[in-house]
């Protein structure tokens, strides 16, 4: 086993940035496009190191915007395509983000969140990854919470960006990103590999933007291989010509929304643990996942039936999943690592079915245990 | 809870192998071991020649909260470090310390063993001053069997380049001698 392979199968002692790299190259991943920027520098470094020895290319962009155009034009031509950043590069590549939700280019980027300058966690950019984007759009955000999912999401990414032909966000923290743990890499038949739909059509009856279905997904059309496409930022009509027509625009975004959306129950998969008989329920995602988990269990040995709902997928937002939640417990906590985000949507969401608190610090790290647990206790008092 | 588990933190300077050290501790108990490890670390930008530090934890079982607050061993290679983390060692918890770059101890739980260990000098006498990670990690696979030798020697031998292996592994076979012969009396 070596460089020159595509799904290093065994398992290894790895760090989170590393995983993202592996979990690409073994989802498919042949180009990647990025700009130097700390905490996520070892995707950046992994991939100049890896891609070119499994036939892929690695390209440094001048700086973020070229990156990212540099990934939808890949994707495009074919490829799968990746970049890596960390919230201030993420801010910069947010025209192409526009971009690639409206040419439905699937690509999948890596967003380190930071604060404090560079090398400190936080997750204060999880709104930032759903709405930062002008225009109508659905974001697919995974959040894993170890090395091991870091790899598992990111191939994820790929299949899912593959299947709805749309951006798709793996976002990490530094906690996650730069810690080294277990991971084991499966055999290359194990890893599920999810292509894109190329259309069956002749270049003369294939219309890139038609979907068979109100949210549909288009058939796709490789650049250079004699179909006619214009991937315009435009308003554009099934044939992809700019059309300025309001109804137009309005059955392109219907669709475009709609493919992420009326899909969220299965891409926003939650993991429920310690639910069933759960009073007190934690909703967490990404590092905060962790603590929470052993939070929930020092309430239980007090005597607190406490659980935790894991979001493997902060957006689409797991409307239904936490509404169901509501409906069974006494109060839920919404963990996160910054000063109150994703609560306000999970608050939005119970609609006072029962009672909310929040766990929220933004100060470098993630919530220790006890700091969750004292929260638990003040909701039961 | 955290009772299967164990918790080390490692603090020195820039350059002088304390994340290296804890990574190879971390691979050791993952590819040869087949047991979880969960290694994280901090350094500011003045990474070279600045305080760093760098925490594994040891686990039979998947890994919650892969940092704590309090650790049941302390390993310390500078004076500076020590005192910016000789509070994160538990009670009954066991310190090492580089005994020529951590000459202050200050005062110190009598529930805590302490290790005091020559490390760099010996490194130096070994012919590398780089290596006193090494005798280090030698001194703490003995005294307290955390992975097998065997498991530590040949994550040394796929950690480090080639043209140090030689030395490196040399001075952890030394920082075992040292252990064995230092009684504690």
């Amino acid at each position: 086993m070596g460089l020159e392979d595509r799904v290093l199968t065994g398992v290894h002692f790895m760090q989170g940035n590393y995983a993202a790299v592996e979990g690409a190259i073994a989802a498919g991943c042949d180009f990647f496009a990025g700009y130097p920027i700390t905490p996520a520098n070892e995707v950046s470094e992994g991939m100049a190191r890896r891609l070119p020895a499994v036939g892929g290319v690695f390209f440094q962009g001048e700086d973020e915007l070229c990156s990212i155009y540099a990934i939808s034009a890949a994707s495009l031509a074919g490829a799968k395509a990746m970049t890596a950043t960390a919230s201030a590069g993420y801010d910069y590549m947010q025209e192409g983000i526009e971009y690639a939700v409206a040419v439905e280019a699937p690509i999948v980027v890596v967003d380190v969140m930071r604060c404090r300058g560079e090398n400190f966690a936080t997750q204060s950019d999880i709104m930032q990854v759903r709405w930062a984007a002008a225009g109508d759009h659905e974001m697919i955000v995974l959040a894993p919470s170890t090395v091991q999912e870091t790899f598992d999401f990111t191939v994820r990414a790929f299949n899912l960006a593959e299947e709805y032909r749309t951006p798709v966000v793996v976002v990490s923290e530094m906690s996650l990103a730069l810690m080294r743990e277990r991971l084991e890499i499966p055999a290359a038949s194990a890893i599920p590999v999810v292509n894109r739909k190329r259309t069956a059509k002749s270049p003369a009856d294939y219309l890139p933007f038609h979907a068979d279905s109100e949210y549909g997904v288009p058939d796709f059309a490789e650049l250079g291989t004699g179909y006619r496409v214009i991937h315009s930022i435009n308003p554009h009509d099934e044939r992809g010509d700019i059309e300025w027509e309001p109804h137009a625009f309005d059955r392109l975004y219907k669709r475009i929304t709609g493919k992420v959306r009326e899909n969220r129950t299965k891409i926003s998969t939650v993991q429920r643990f310690g639910l069933d008989d759960a009073d007190i329920a934690l909703v967490a995602f990404g590092s905060e996942v962790r603590p929470a988990l052993d939070a929930m269990e020092m309430a239980r040995e007090k005597g607190i039936r406490a659980g935790v709902m894991k979001l493997d997928a902060p957006w689409p937002f797991p409307e239904e999943a936490i509404r169901d939640l509501a409906s069974n417990v006494g109060a839920v906590v919404t963990v996160e690592m910054n000063m109150g985000k994703y609560a306000g949507e999970v608050e939005r969401a119970v609609c006072g079915k029962c009672r909310t608190a929040r766990a929220t610090k933004n100060l470098g790290t993630p919530h220790t245990p006890d700091e969750i647990l004292s929260v638990i206790e003040e909701v039961r008092a | 809870m955290n009772t299967k588990q164990t918790s080390i933190r490692f603090c020195g300077f820039g350059g002088q192998g304390i994340i290296l050290s804890s990574v190879i501790l971390g691979e050791a108990a993952v590819t040869k071991e087949g047991i979880y490890a969960a290694q994280s670390q901090s350094y500011g930008s003045e990474a070279r020649g600045g305080q760093c530090q760098s925490e594994v934890v040891l686990s039979k079982n998947p890994i919650g909260t892969p940092t704590n607050e309090q650790n049941d061993i302390l390993v310390a290679m500078f004076q500076a470090a020590y005192m910016s983390h000789k509070h994160e060692l538990k009670k009954g918890g066991v310190l090492f310390v580089d005994s020529g770059l951590v000459p202050d101890l200050g005062d110190v739980d009598p529930s805590v063993t302490v290790w005091k260990v020559p490390a760099t000098e010996t490194a130096i006498r070994l012919g590398s001053k780089m290596a006193g990670n090494m005798v280090m990690l030698g001194f703490i696979q003995e005294k307290t069997g955390l992975v097998s030798r065997d498991s530590l020697l040949a994550a040394i031998r796929e950690s480090v380049k080639e043209k140090y292996v030689e030395m490196n592994t040399a001075a952890f076979e030394e920082g075992i001698r040292m252990a064995k012969e230092d009684t504690g009396a």
